[in-house]
């Protein structure tokens, strides 16, 4: 029996994994996914956010400001990718100077360190490409940009090394107390016992929370975003994040420098019933340049390489919902976790576990919190590549042309503890397909790669779930 | 490494550029990324190859092995495997590469020729709305996995786009079983040359809509349809001119986009037509000794084209490698509103070496018939009629170069009649 069954290996279900660690329990985590971060963790605008948005004193103004500055640690414990871009909030007129004073008073009551008032004149010259029109911008240094699925990996990886367990494409079809335990049923037609349930399930949080409860507290309202991603080759066009005021619909369209140099823009923000169609709209794609005009001029979006939506699972309860049900003791609610939630995430696990979980046993002494030190190849000196290169001639083969990776970065995104026989699974680890061709040049390769790796033949090898394969059928029998 | 002229790209452009510039008393050397020279051709199985260049048709594995054979009899030195990182530029050029067997390794060069042919617009680039299915795939990619690795892509099968490509791939998945069930072109006219419209469409009875575009696409895992629309002259979708298509497979031919990104780290002038860089008669950039080609310079209709202008290219590195022109100077091409874009775009005056200078240029619109005209200083230098001009297939006129007088700009100017 474990002590513990989390639901989900978004950014959330993968953080609390890695707290859960800490202590020596017996923890099991279970994802409907063929991998881990696949639905709001890996279609987001990927920034750390300060803080100066949530409303004063709730969950995710708190949280929001501890996330952030957690993010540090997680960059030194577990090597992930944080670029520290710092953002601007952008007034155009008197009136939304007095807003932007506004935010500048919750940010401080939120406790966002460091944000000060520039006039556009200032800011412009800090960040050139900025709109002619601002007046006046909130300076948010504290703002960071990170690459959300490789947070999540590098958690569930560290969470494993520390003895959690992870099984993939187990979709929990139903829940159940029994006496003194919970039984989880999965696709497998498998029952698993356990003492606790945390679900961390996102765009489906209430449908899991219904398997048990009668009165679920929140419904989730899906919202759609759109976005546009910018080819690296626009790097040095902006160094900040740039935000427009925040409305009651959210923080609206941004423009967000990335860690391997993209530019996104967006997202849109709309409402919608069904929780997994991410359809991009040619009324979206509109509605983006035009929000973006006000925030930047000459934006390139000539350079657009991919469009894509992601669906936040916000929630009827407004703030974040980090509690243990009412009806069943020991099964934990983490619902409702749009954004901030990536910020928030290591602060959210934190919270679950010593305040609401609260363990009444010790943490372990031989918790480590290292995971090895993850590289991109193209970022190392050129010294540092031929000393690889000597150890393993493969990292000369450069893969994707377009982002650079070498054939050996595509084998450990095969065989890592978390590794990935699909092709869009090698595209989220080691970012082979992520540039300007899309992966018209590599990912024939890759295909290639994954199949001699693993031993499956060429028309085995998924592009994601199991039923995708790229190659349906062989034209010739040799 | 060392050499007198490196060419980057064993395609078709670098292997007639490399063999053109053989036996001049020259280092000649090709890299090439692949495992084997050929590019694009070893892919492109259908023939319609060589008429020009060689007086006979052959597929496009046959056209490689042409060059490839005069390659070997020239004892040009290539290296395979080996993707170029970077240009840097001082007194010569040191091109950074990389490769199993070497590592990292640099090359030294007094002349570079760019020949890195182009690549596929994808969806990103178009802004095709809809969900994100497997299934969507460039007409280019899939013919790869087809004529290269014998797989097929899809069963039911849409084409989006009605360049060569994606005419090609219509009739060749249909020869392997596959069900075409049709050809979207946004535009009012084929992109794709008129041979390819017949043979690979009417042939095979795959309706081509043309002036329509894919306005949604659904599927979640698989895909499993597309809705098409009409668009109006401005490219706008019309309501209710929906048609809806099941298929498990979009295959996209939008476009082919010339490759210059080894070109990032240079300044060079760019042409936004063409999207890549603007040359001189030579083929020669701005920055002295550096060349392009083929179809990185400018997206070609036939092979036989890019053979013969990156042997012309090939000639010309061999002439600045004989010369060493510092002082280069330029007049440009300007163009009236009928035509969308010219290559040359410059012509180096004080350069002039060979006889004719060639300009390879493309009309806006389909034209039935024209006059075009070549004038400097209000002149008309050289003039050439013709009939049935599209947008889709590459003209070309010849300037003798002693017309050529002043320094002021040409004009190419082609007036409908």
């Amino acid at each position: 029996m474990y002590d513990f069954i989390i639901i989900g290996a978004g950014i959330i279900g993968t953080n609390i994994a890695r707290e859960l660690s800490k202590y020596p329990f017996k923890t099991l985590v279970l994802e409907k996914e063929n991998d881990v971060a696949n639905h709001q963790t890996v279609a987001n605008s990927a920034i750390v956010h300060a803080g100066h948005d949530p409303i004063e004193g709730s969950l995710k103004a708190i949280l929001c400001v501890k996330g952030n500055a957690l993010y540090e640690e997680l960059e030194h414990e577990l090597s992930i990718p944080l670029l520290r871009t710092g953002a601007f909030v952008l007034a155009h007129n008197d009136e939304e100077e007095q807003m932007l004073r506004d935010l500048k008073v919750r940010a401080d009551h939120n406790g966002v360190p460091t944000s000060t008032i520039l006039d556009g004149h200032t800011a412009r010259k800090l960040e050139p490409n900025m709109s002619d029109s601002v007046t006046q911008v909130l300076s948010l240094p504290t703002t960071k940009v990170t690459y959300p699925w490789e947070v999540a990996f590098a958690c569930l990886e560290n969470a494993m090394k520390n003895g959690v367990e992870f099984r993939k494409n187990q979709e929990v079809t139903n829940i159940k107390w029994v006496k003194d335990r919970f039984v989880v049923e999965t696709n497998f037609k498998e029952t698993i016992e356990t003492k606790h349930v945390i679900s961390a399930s996102g765009i489906f949080s209430d449908q899991i929370a219904h398997m048990l409860e009668k009165d679920v507290p929140y419904t989730i309202k899906p919202r759609r975003g759109e976005y546009y991603v910018l080819d690296r080759r626009v790097k040095g066009y902006l160094e900040r994040v740039l935000y427009p005021l925040p409305t009651s619909k959210g923080k609206g369209v941004l423009l967000v420098p990335q860690v391997h140099g993209n530019i996104l823009v967006g997202p849109t923000s709309v409402d919608q019933l069904d929780k997994v169609r991410t359809t991009t709209t040619p009324d979206g794609m509109k509605q983006i340049k035009e929000d973006a005009a006000r925030l930047a001029k000459n934006i390139p979006f000539d350079k657009t390489i991919r469009t894509f939506a992601g669906i936040r699972a916000g929630s009827t309860y407004k703030d974040f919902f980090i509690q243990e049900s009412k009806e069943f003791k020991g099964f934990y609610h983490v619902a409702g976790i749009d954004s901030p939630g990536l910020t928030a995430a290591p602060a959210i696990a934190r919270y679950l576990v010593d305040e609401v979980i609260q363990p009444n046993v010790e943490k372990k002494e031989n918790f480590d919190p290292f995971r090895e030190e993850k590289i991109f190849f193209y970022t190392l000196s050129e010294d540092e590549q031929k000393k690889k290169i000597k150890e393993n001639p493969l990292y000369g083969n450069i893969v994707c042309k377009c982002e650079k990776i070498t054939e050996v970065e595509i084998m450990e995104a095969i065989h890592s503890p978390l590794g990935s026989d699909t092709i869009k699974g090698i595209k989220k680890r080691a970012r082979a397909g992520s540039g300007l061709c899309q992966g018209g040049y590599c990912e024939n390769t890759v295909l290639k790669i994954i199949a001699r790796e693993t031993g499956q033949s060429l028309d085995q090898i998924n592009y994601y779930g199991k039923d995708t394969p790229i190659l349906l059928k062989e034209t010739k029998v040799k | 490494m060392k050499t007198h002229l490196l060419v980057i790209g064993g395609g078709a452009a670098g292997m007639a550029a490399a063999v053109s510039a053989a036996n001049k008393g020259f280092d000649v050397l090709v890299v090439e990324r692949d495992r084997e020279l050929g590019g694009i051709l070893n892919q492109c199985i259908h023939n319609g190859f060589g008429l020009k260049e060689f007086k006979e048709e052959l597929t496009g594995p046959e056209y490689a092995d042409r060059f490839m054979n005069q390659l070997n009899e020239h004892k040009i030195p290539y290296l395979l495997s080996t993707t170029v990182l970077d240009i840097v530029r001082k007194d010569h050029f040191t091109i950074k590469c990389s490769s199993v067997e070497k590592g990292l390794f640099e090359i030294e060069a007094n002349a570079v020729i760019l020949s890195t042919g182009c690549y596929e617009r994808t969806r990103g680039a178009i802004l095709l709305p809809g969900e994100r299915p497997k299934g969507i795939m460039t007409a280019g990619s899939a013919q790869r996995y087809l004529n290269k690795d014998g797989y097929l892509v899809g069963r039911n099968v849409f084409i989006l786009g009605s360049g060569d490509i994606g005419l090609i791939m219509a009739r060749r998945m249909t020869l392997e079983g596959a069900n075409v069930l049709g050809v979207a072109e946004i535009m009012p006219f084929s992109n794709g040359l008129t041979r390819n419209v017949v043979q690979c469409l009417h042939d095979f009875n795959i309706p081509l809509y043309l002036s329509h575009t894919v306005t949604d696409i659904r599927g979640k895992e698989r895909l499993e349809g597309i809705t098409i629309q009409e668009v109006n002259e401005k490219f706008q979708v019309i309501p209710n001119t929906e048609k809806s298509f099941e298929v498990d497979t979009l295959l996209l031919s939008v476009g082919l986009i010339p490759d210059v990104t080894l070109f990032d780290s240079l300044t060079l002038e760019i042409d936004p037509i063409t999207k890549s860089v603007v040359v001189d008669q030579n083929y020669e950039t701005n920055i002295p000794g550096l060349f392009a080609c083929g179809n990185s310079l400018h997206v070609h209709d036939l092979v036989d084209e890019v053979s013969n202008e990156s042997k012309k290219a090939g000639e010309a590195a061999v002439r600045y490698l004989m010369h060493d022109h510092k002082n280069k100077h330029t007049l440009i091409i300007e163009k009236n509103e009928n035509v969308r874009y010219v290559v040359p775009q410059t012509i180096a005056y004080n350069q002039l070496e060979v006889e004719h200078i060639e300009l390879s240029f493309r009309v806006t619109k389909k034209i039935s018939s024209a006059i075009i005209n070549v004038m400097q200083d209000g002149e008309i230098i050289q003039t050439k009629k013709a009939r049935y001009l599209v947008p889709a297939e590459m003209l070309r006129i010849a300037i003798p170069k002693d017309k050529i007088t002043g320094i002021s700009s040409l004009v190419l100017a082609v007036k409908e009649v």
